[in-house]
């Protein structure tokens, strides 16, 4: 199959400096991939460098059939491809609903129904709607994030760390809208500390370190590796 | 005490409403571009001016010609920031070499309306206007209700539009978060542009409110900025409708310190700037986020 996102051998970094060196990402439609590694590895940069948000030095990335390497990231979310920041990823004082709103905004029809098909999946934003998003606790407004992601009905998802300060009860919760998501046919890239519980449940993992991939490999295999578990999960 | 209601009341309420026309403008334009646009004033007397060319060329009513005012302004607001801040906008949050070139364009606004209009004061028309009486005691000049009332109504038109619109919901998302705005497909230019226009339509309006209560000089903009950036400070950068209301309070309380509250006033009118100068630095001091909730920087 051919897949869905293509990002490969991308050097990329801030001010001059690669923080990337030679990463490679891809995605299958409909798949689940959780890239984990340790702090500072360039996990957040690889994702906003697949989103035009650092520019990319050298690499390319194809999604859907398309080189969109360094494109602009405004003309991304039309194509299909949606994107949840690991920080500010709400807008804090527009109401829930805004939100989502700002989420349609290329969209010229089918706005109420893309609405009700997020409040659908997130039950908790649907009571909260007319409240500003910056008063939600952390969780709610880790949903509003991605709410605001599947307005344009992407094929890809990606999330940067959607559990971050969450409680454990939250973090299950998260977890499962995003299960629930993919089980409706939307691709997932996500990155995320909670390298156990996300790895459990992807398709296929990543560890990424130093701005290079170190291992690759099915979820539950990448769990299960001695030598990943020793250097990168805590043992 | 009627005293007090007509002579000071009054003119502040209507020194108010010229704040907050531009006011509104100035908070915008920080909230979505981070930087203070000091060529607002001249923006302002542009639009005062460009009014005075449409009232001669038609001979028509001055706020006849407002409309037609403001949407040219409008244009001049857009035009400056194609032509002169959007080279300089690198995106990357370094504003203060906008904020220079904005001190350059309100020179350059000023010249071009003394080029063209010349230096002396002038007015829209001459004449006496007499006060109306409101229930036998409030004395107001109809000038002054059309003000009051035109502006009320500019502000709640534009308040629908940013909460009721599709573009003035992205002017608040791309003020919110300008990145997150990308992310979600907003184009930034066309609400970029968008945001200039209704700030240069809402400071001609106020240009020319001006000029109606007291008269047109090349400089009447520039000398406005002070308190208009104090009442976008008051109101929270970024908030128009409290920008507004901060306008309302530097306006009423520059003419309360003229007031003699105790036989004499408290302040020559000649120090009135001092009130703006003096909120200004109060709030930066003590409460910087303004009293409504806004941004901070
Ligand atoms: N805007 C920036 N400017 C300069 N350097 C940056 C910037 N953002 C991140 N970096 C640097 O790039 C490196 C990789 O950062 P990145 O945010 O991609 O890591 P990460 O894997 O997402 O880490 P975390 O788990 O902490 O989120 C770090 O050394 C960081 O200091
Ligand atoms: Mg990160």
């Amino acid at each position: 199959m051919t897949p869905l996102l293509e990002a490969r051998g991308l050097y990329a970094g801030y001010g001059g400096m690669d923080i990337l060196r030679g990463c490679t990402i891809t995605v299958a439609p409909r798949e689940m991939v959780v890239i984990v590694g340790p702090n500072g590895a360039g996990k957040s940069t690889a994702m906003k460098a697949v989103f035009g948000l650092v520019r990319i030095r050298e690499g390319r990335v194809i999604f859907d059939g398309q080189d969109i390497t360094n494109a602009p990231p405004e003309s991304l979310a039309p194509r299909g491809l949606a994107y949840v920041p690991q920080e500010h990823n709400v807008f804090a004082t527009l109401t829930v609903e805004e939100n989502l709103e700002m989420g349609a905004y290329t969209r010229r029809s089918g706005i109420a129904e893309a609405k009700a098909r997020v409040f659908g999946l997130l039950p908790a934003l649907k009571i909260k709607r007319r409240q500003p998003a910056g008063e939600l606790s952390g969780g709610q407004r880790q949903m509003v994030a991605i709410g605001r992601a599947l307005m344009m009905e992407p094929k890809l998802l990606m999330l940067d760390e959607p559990s971050a300060g969450l409680s454990p009860k939250v973090l299950a919760e998260i977890l499962e809208a995003i299960a629930a998501i993919n089980a409706a046919g939307v691709a997932i890239l996500m990155v995320e500390q909670n390298a156990k519980a996300a790895l459990a449940m992807a398709h296929r993992g990543y560890v990424l370190a130093g701005g290079q991939n170190r291992f690759e490999g099915p979820g539950p295999e990448l769990l299960a590796d001695r030598e990943v578990a020793a250097s990168f999960l805590g043992g | 005490m009627l005293e007090f209601v007509n002579l000071y009341l009054v003119n502040g309420i209507v020194l108010g409403c010229v704040y907050a026309l531009g006011a509104i403008g100035i908070t915008m334009i920080f909230g979505i571009l981070r930087f203070g646009h000091f060529a607002h004033g001249d923006m302002m007397t542009a639009g005062a001016y460009i009014a005075l060319a449409l009232v001669w060329a038609s001979g028509m009513p001055v706020l006849w010609v407002l409309p037609a005012a403001m949407l040219l302004t409008a244009a001049l607001g857009a035009g400056l920031h194609w032509a002169f801040y959007r080279p300089l906008d690198t995106g990357t949050g370094s504003t203060i070499v906008i904020v220079i070139a904005s001190f350059g364009v309100a020179l350059m606004l000023r010249s071009a309306v003394q080029l063209f209009f010349g230096v002396d004061i002038t007015t829209y028309q001459r004449g006496f206007q007499t006060p109306i009486w409101i229930a036998d005691t409030i004395r107001i000049l109809p000038r002054h209700l059309w003000i009051i009332g035109l502006t009320i109504a500019l502000v709640v038109a534009l308040h629908l539009f940013l909460t009721r619109s599709r573009l003035g919901k992205a002017m608040r998302a791309m003020s919110d978060n300008r990145a997150l705005a990308r992310i979600s497909g907003i184009g930034t230019m066309r609400v970029v542009l968008a945001a200039w226009a209704v700030g240069g339509a809402l400071a001609a309006a106020g240009g020319v409110f001006l000029g109606i209560d007291t008269q047109l000089s090349t400089q009447m903009g520039w000398n406005l900025l002070l308190p208009m950036f104090a009442a976008a400070v008051l109101g929270g950068i970024g908030n128009p409708v409290g920008a507004a209301l901060g306008a309302l309070v530097v306006g009423v309380a520059e003419e309360l310190v003229t007031f003699p509250w105790f036989g004499e006033p408290l302040l020559s009118p000649a120090y009135k700037s001092a009130v703006s100068f003096a909120i200004l630095v109060a709030l930066l001091v003590w409460r910087p986020t303004g009293l409504t909730r806004g941004r901070v920087f």
